[in-house]
């Protein structure tokens, strides 16, 4: 058997984990994890074997495809559900699979306490897991779209997973809403992508458009009636598939679902909305690259969003006091940071984050949800504090990621923070480079203020749970430590034994992600025009390198000096008078941060408020205006019916004569008008 | 199945089902019912087996018999692949309608049965006839019944809700006969006076697409006049008020064939005939009907958003998914087309379905009014579970069945304009705002006041009403997984169509005549808006006296 026939397992047998778990789930109680937990380990080892085939070139540089049969039949149009696997696909297999697996791990404890919906929460984790193995092994652009929607439908179904709770069924809506309004733009590309080259196919069709261009294949042949504005131009397909990216992976301004998507259980959080989802749209824009790197204008686009993105969030982030919403705003910062890697195209750079970030993420999420698992339920970080000692597992390993968040090496945020930020300064987009720098000193502080606040200084908790806070069990913390490695290390695995460190040991060569991705990206850069690039260490590169170490530093000493620090000798305790005292001197920022620049409320305005009076108005229109008229012709007949009264003889004889000399009159001048 | 007339025998075993509830007591109606629609089910089904399809659209099974031979009307039936769709669409709906009405209809239940199963028989003889004399007479039979069930056992605004149905659809229809005639006419004035083939449809479709088929005036005429007809069942806009009241007060089966069956009507009706019979006319017409389509998604979207009835929402959301319809199918694309009629099952299918779990809540509470919902997912959550199926369903979510129908007719609109398609594209994102908003509002939450009052009234779904929405749910799944069963057997027919449809050209029309037009439309909204009460008073109080 070889490993290309694994391929469609991978992601039947999650589906098929939801399926038997909606149906018996309900009986099985708390046994109710072992089928779905089963079902998604046993998918991550056949994904393993698939990824180590590709990886090692098994299946080809052009990959494997593996054809189930023919979705969509409709002339011209034909749609394949098949699968396709390459190293880009591979690279993300990884990180799909290892944090889902250790997510339905640590779910098993975290959701312990929830029997009435235990079984509910493994089948919905079932179902996005389905969802978002599609998305990265889907052959065909609407393949693809069908697993965005899907894992949009998971996550509506896990955010509004207690959903007694108004707020997490209003957070579930606006999230699967305001997705829906990037899926238009993506619909509309995939339906661009097909007029031009006449193929839904992904490869096929990225292939006619970075080839020079547009075959115009379907109209020409006939099959399809085209008007005679196509070919619709690339930047135009370019931009519509990043407005689909951009809702997916919440990039301003459709960034105002994430935070409110925590109100899901966390470990939905960790694997949804840090790890894996969020990420589809980083995954989609380099697939692309081809298309995007034939559109220049459009890569400025995607870089100025995500690094826009990068600096709003942070600078929110760093005011926000729920512990799981400053995690969402980094996220949200970091993903800004693989967009503006992507816009410049330094497409390795933004794989090799998402990678970094995917399990540093999940890691502080699940963290983060043991915290709260501890306080009972409490994300407020100003009733935490000295948890350190209590939680031993859950500080050391949220410690070890916000590390690699703040960018000190060598762990794994470091290594791909830094060569994004390197990257975009060779590219020559200084001020990319330079808002970059800004937002790793802000990351670096808001990861430990929140460390500050959560596991150091005195203790805030209250009185009535202090005493009952306690570490989680074996089967969340596990999870933890497992995530712990590849945020430590994966860095250094993969980026050797390329730059930066492989040149320091006198090796020469490119790193192991970059050699798995560069088929990939062949084309892309081939258009870009860009080709091999000396790395000197002991120049422009080694000064980027210091910079970024040393702004993390800058930011990770700011937050010690006013939230406090306790890692080994290093103690010092928080300043809140200096909070204090420097959030008054900017007043207008600290509000503008607390209140998340106030997108709600502008957002609340622009569509509740007038569109709800839109639509009120439409309705009133219908009412009295359309059916009014309707109506009014109704009445009028009646009023004169009624002088026409005595006609009414209530004989059926008579109407049926009224009825036939109608139609002869009608018919007759018919027929003349007709002739004529 | 030579020679044997399958299709007299599904459009008539419901009949035969309607007189033997006559003459049998009251208590058989229920059963006899029901074993009528599920034989003429099963017939459909073994149509749908027998059925070959790789033939072009040609039709099959025809039957032919001389019905009036000095106007050489025939009863002629014959199926190709859209009439076999709709066809099997009805029958499946029929029975379902009938199962699900056991429970809440208690009154007159003879004769409510026999009506339904009336309403059966036109509704297959429209989709089968190939006589426009007879799909005339089918047509009609389809008002009476209907208008019988929303008068009878409908809601407490019923005469009025029905009055306006039966008024607004006999408008168009009769316009229709007229047409039906005058082309009649046209034929046989052409053919020297000789009647023959003067109501065959297959007759008529080679004079009309052979040549230059009938003349400009007549086509612009008797399209009209069909056009009224197909838009007011459609019903496309602004012919579609008549569809929020008279859903609103028809009973739960009753709303579930109104929205599922008799809009297709008017689908069909553009397809079968419309087009096929004045191709210069349907060229001429197109652009206003796609723009009225546009409309008509769009504004029934946003209007689905602020109803506050569960019953008026799902009205409103059809009037914008049958403008899919109606968009698809006036782009003469393939694509545009196969989505059109797609969309024309996949609706029957899904919002059947929604009528049905609106009926479902209904039952127990006598209320549909969204405020008043709350919380149902803690109380009752598998019908929550089946209800928020269908809401996805008919969001348009991929792998279910509605997304293929959209997707295909915006693919073909963007072909033909993309700025067309993308107002088109842009009601995802409304279809998933009303329909969410809906669910979450009854869905979500804690058990709301009213709702709690019910008491043990309020129990979770029956096995019986779960066994009138499983099949449709699994329809739902198998057609957004396998659309090409679907596809395949419609490809022949809509090729066919648009063969006809390509040898047609727009007619030049007298701008003189469209700025009239034009002026007369925007006269009528100025006296209409001038009349309005509120209007008349603001007046009143301006005026010094």
């Amino acid at each position: 058997m070889n490993a290309a026939s694994l391929i469609p397992l991978i992601a039947a047998l999650p589906i098929a984990g939801f399926l038997f778990t909606a149906v018996a789930g309900r009986r099985l109680g708390r046994r109710a994890w072992v089928v779905p937990v089963a079902v998604v380990a046993i998918a991550w080892a056949m994904a393993m074997v698939v990824v180590a085939t590709a990886l090692s070139g098994g299946f080809g540089e052009s990959g494997a495809v593996v054809k189930l049969w023919e979705w969509i039949p409709a002339g011209a149009v034909r749609v394949e559900a098949a699968f396709f696997v390459d190293n880009l696909t591979a690279s993300l297999l990884i990180v799909v699979t290892t944090v889902g697996l250790l997510v339905h791990v640590y779910s098993i404890g975290y959701m312990a306490h929830d029997e009435a919906g235990y079984w509910r929460f493994f089948a919905y984790l079932n179902l996005f897991m389905f969802s978002m193995l599609l998305l990265v092994l889907g052959d065909s652009w609407l393949t693809v779209f069908a697993a965005w929607e899907l894992v949009g439908l998971s996550s509506y179904l896990l955010i509004g997973f207690w959903y007694r709770k108004n707020s997490a069924a209003l957070a579930s809506k606006k999230a699967f809403i305001v997705n829906r309004v990037g899926d238009v733009g993506f619909a509309l590309g995939i339906m661009a992508i097909f007029v031009d080259t006449g193929t839904l196919n992904i490869r096929d069709s990225i292939g006619h458009l970075a080839s020079g261009g547009v075959s115009l294949a379907p109209c020409a042949q006939g099959v399809v009636s085209c008007a005679a504005s196509m070919p619709i131009p690339v930047w135009v397909i370019a931009l519509l598939i990043l407005a689909g990216a951009m809702g997916k992976s919440a990039q301003f301004p459709l960034h105002v679902w994430l935070p409110d998507a925590m109100e899901g259980p966390t470990p939905v959080s960790a694997l949804i909305h840090a790890a894996t989802m969020v990420n589809a749209g980083v995954y989609l824009v380099a697939r692309a690259n081809p298309i995007f790197a034939s559109a220049p204008g459009a890569m400025v686009v995607v870089a100025g969003i995500g690094i826009f993105t990068a600096i709003l969030a942070a600078s929110i982030a760093m005011t926000q006091t729920d512990i799981k919403r400053v995690l969402a705003y980094s996220t949200l910062s970091q993903l800004g940071y693989m967009f503006a890697a992507l816009g410049v195209g330094a497409w390795t750079a933004a794989i090799f984050h998402l990678m970094a970030q995917g399990f540093t993420k999940g890691l502080l999420f699940l963290a983060s949800g043991s915290v709260i698992h501890a306080v009972h339920d409490g994300q407020d970080m100003r009733k935490m504090g000295g948890l350190a000692k209590k939680l031993p597992h859950t500080y050391r390993t949220m410690l070890i990621g916000s590390i690699g968040m703040a960018g000190i090496p060598p762990l794994a945020g470091f290594f791909s923070k830094d060569e994004i930020l390197g990257e975009t300064f060779k590219a020559g987009f200084i001020w990319v480079w330079a808002i970059g720098v800004l937002v790793a000193v802000m990351t670096a502080f808001y990861m430990f203020r929140l460390i500050g606040l959560t596991f150091w200084g005195e203790s805030r908790v209250d009185e009535a749970v202090a005493p009952k806070v306690h570490e989680s069990p074996a089967v969340m913390t596990v999870p933890l430590w497992l995530l712990a490695i590849p945020a430590m290390l994966l860095g250094l695995l993969l980026s050797w034994p390329g730059p930066p460190l492989g040149p320091l040991f006198g090796q020469k060569g490119t790193g192991l992600l970059a050699s798995w991705l560069e088929p990939v990206y062949k084309d892309g850069l081939a258009i870009l025009g860009r080709g091999e690039e000396a790395f000197a260490l002991f120049g422009i590169d080694g000064v980027l390198i210091l910079v970024s170490v040393a702004v993390a530093v800058i930011g990770m000493v700011a937050a010690w000096r006013l939230f406090g620090v306790e890692i080994g000798s290093l103690r010092r305790r928080g300043n809140h008078e200096q909070v204090r005292e420097l959030t008054a001197r900017v007043p207008f920022l600290y509000r503008a941060s607390l209140n998340k620049w106030w997108f709600d409320e502008i957002n609340h305005l622009l569509f509740i408020v007038i569109g709800g009076r839109v639509a009120a108005f439409a309705w009133w229109f219908d009412v009295n205006v359309v059916d009014g008229i309707v109506n009014g012709i109704g009445s009028v007949t009646r009023r004169s019916g009624s002088g026409l009264a005595r006609v009414q003889t209530g004989r059926v004889q008579n109407y049926a004569l009224g009825i036939a000399v109608g139609l002869i009159v009608m018919v007759g001048s018919y027929a003349l008008l007709a002739s004529r | 199945m030579d020679g044997f007339p399958i299709l007299s025998v599904i459009t008539f075993v419901p009949l035969a089902g309607a007189l033997a509830i006559g003459v049998l007591p009251a208590r058989y109606a229920r059963p006899v019912a029901l074993g009528a629609a599920l034989l003429a089910w099963i017939a459909s089904l073994l149509l749908l087996i027998g059925f070959s399809v790789g033939r072009g659209g040609l039709f099959q099974f025809t039957e032919e018999v001389s019905w009036i031979p000095t106007f050489g009307i025939k009863y002629k039936l014959g199926v190709d692949g859209l009439s076999l769709l709709l066809v099997v669409l009805t029958t499946t709906l029929s029975w379902i309608s009938i199962l699900a009405s056991f429970k809440p209809i208690q009154t007159r239940i003879k004769e409510y049965m026999i009506s339904f199963l009336i309403l059966e028989v036109g509704m297959i003889g429209v989709f089968l006839a190939l006589d426009t004399f007879l799909f005339y007479i089918f047509w009609e039979i389809v008002l009476v019944p209907m208008y019988l069930i929303i008068g009878i056992w409908g809601g407490a605004n019923r005469i009025y809700a029905t009055i306006k149905f039966v008024l607004y659809t006999l408008v168009g229809s009769l316009l229709m006969l007229v047409a039906i005639l005058a082309t009649a006419f046209a034929f046989q004035a052409a053919h020297g006076g000789n009647w023959t083939g003067a109501f065959d449809y297959e007759t008529l479709r080679a004079y009309a697409t052979s040549g230059g088929g009938f003349a400009p005036s007549l086509q612009l005429l008797a399209f009209g006049a069909f056009f009224l007809a197909f838009a007011i069942k459609v019903p496309m806009f602004p012919f579609h008020t008549w569809l929020p009241d008279a859903h609103v007060e028809a009973p739960t089966a009753g709303s579930v064939i109104l929205a599922g069956v008799l809009l297709k009507l008017g689908g069909y009706g553009f397809i079968r005939f419309a087009i096929s019979l004045y191709p210069d006319a349907a060229h001429t017409y197109a652009p206003a009907i796609i723009v009225l389509s546009l409309i008509a998604i769009i504004y029934g979207a946003i209007v689905a958003l602020v109803q506050p009835d569960l019953k008026k929402l799902v009205a409103y959301s059809s009037v914008s998914h049958m403008g899919f319809v109606t968009l698809g199918i006036f782009i003469f694309g393939q694509q545009g087309m196969q989505g059109a009629i797609l969309q024309m099952v996949n609706h029957g299918l899904i919002t059947g379905a929604l009528f049905l779990l609106v009926g479902v809540i209904y039952e127990r509470t006598h209320d549909r009014t969204i405020a008043k919902m709350g919380g149902l997912a803690a109380r009752t959550p598998v019908y929550i579970a089946i209800f928020g199926f269908f809401v996805f369903a008919s969001a348009g979510l991929p792998t279910l069945s509605g997304f293929v129908g959209e997707f295909l007719t915006l693919l073909g609109t963007f072909a033909f304009s993309p700025w067309a398609a993308a107002v088109a594209t842009f009601v995802m994102i409304l279809a998933a705002a009303y329909m969410l908003w809906m669910f979450q509002r009854v869905a979500t939450g804690e058990l709301s006041d009213f709702l709690r009052g019910l008491g043990d009234h309020l129990t979770d779904i029956s096995p019986v009403e779960i066994l009138t929405l499983a099949p449709l749910g699994a329809l739902v799944v198998v057609f957004g997984l396998f659309p090409g069963i679907l596809l395949d057997i419609m490809s022949g027919s809509v090729m066919r169509t648009l063969a006809d449809v390509g040898s047609g050209t727009a007619i030049a029309i007298d701008p003189i005549f469209v700025a009239g037009a034009l002026g007369v439309l925007v006269a009528v909204v100025v006296i209409r808006v001038a009349t309005l009460p509120a209007v008349r008073q603001a007046v009143a109080s301006e005026s010094p006296a």
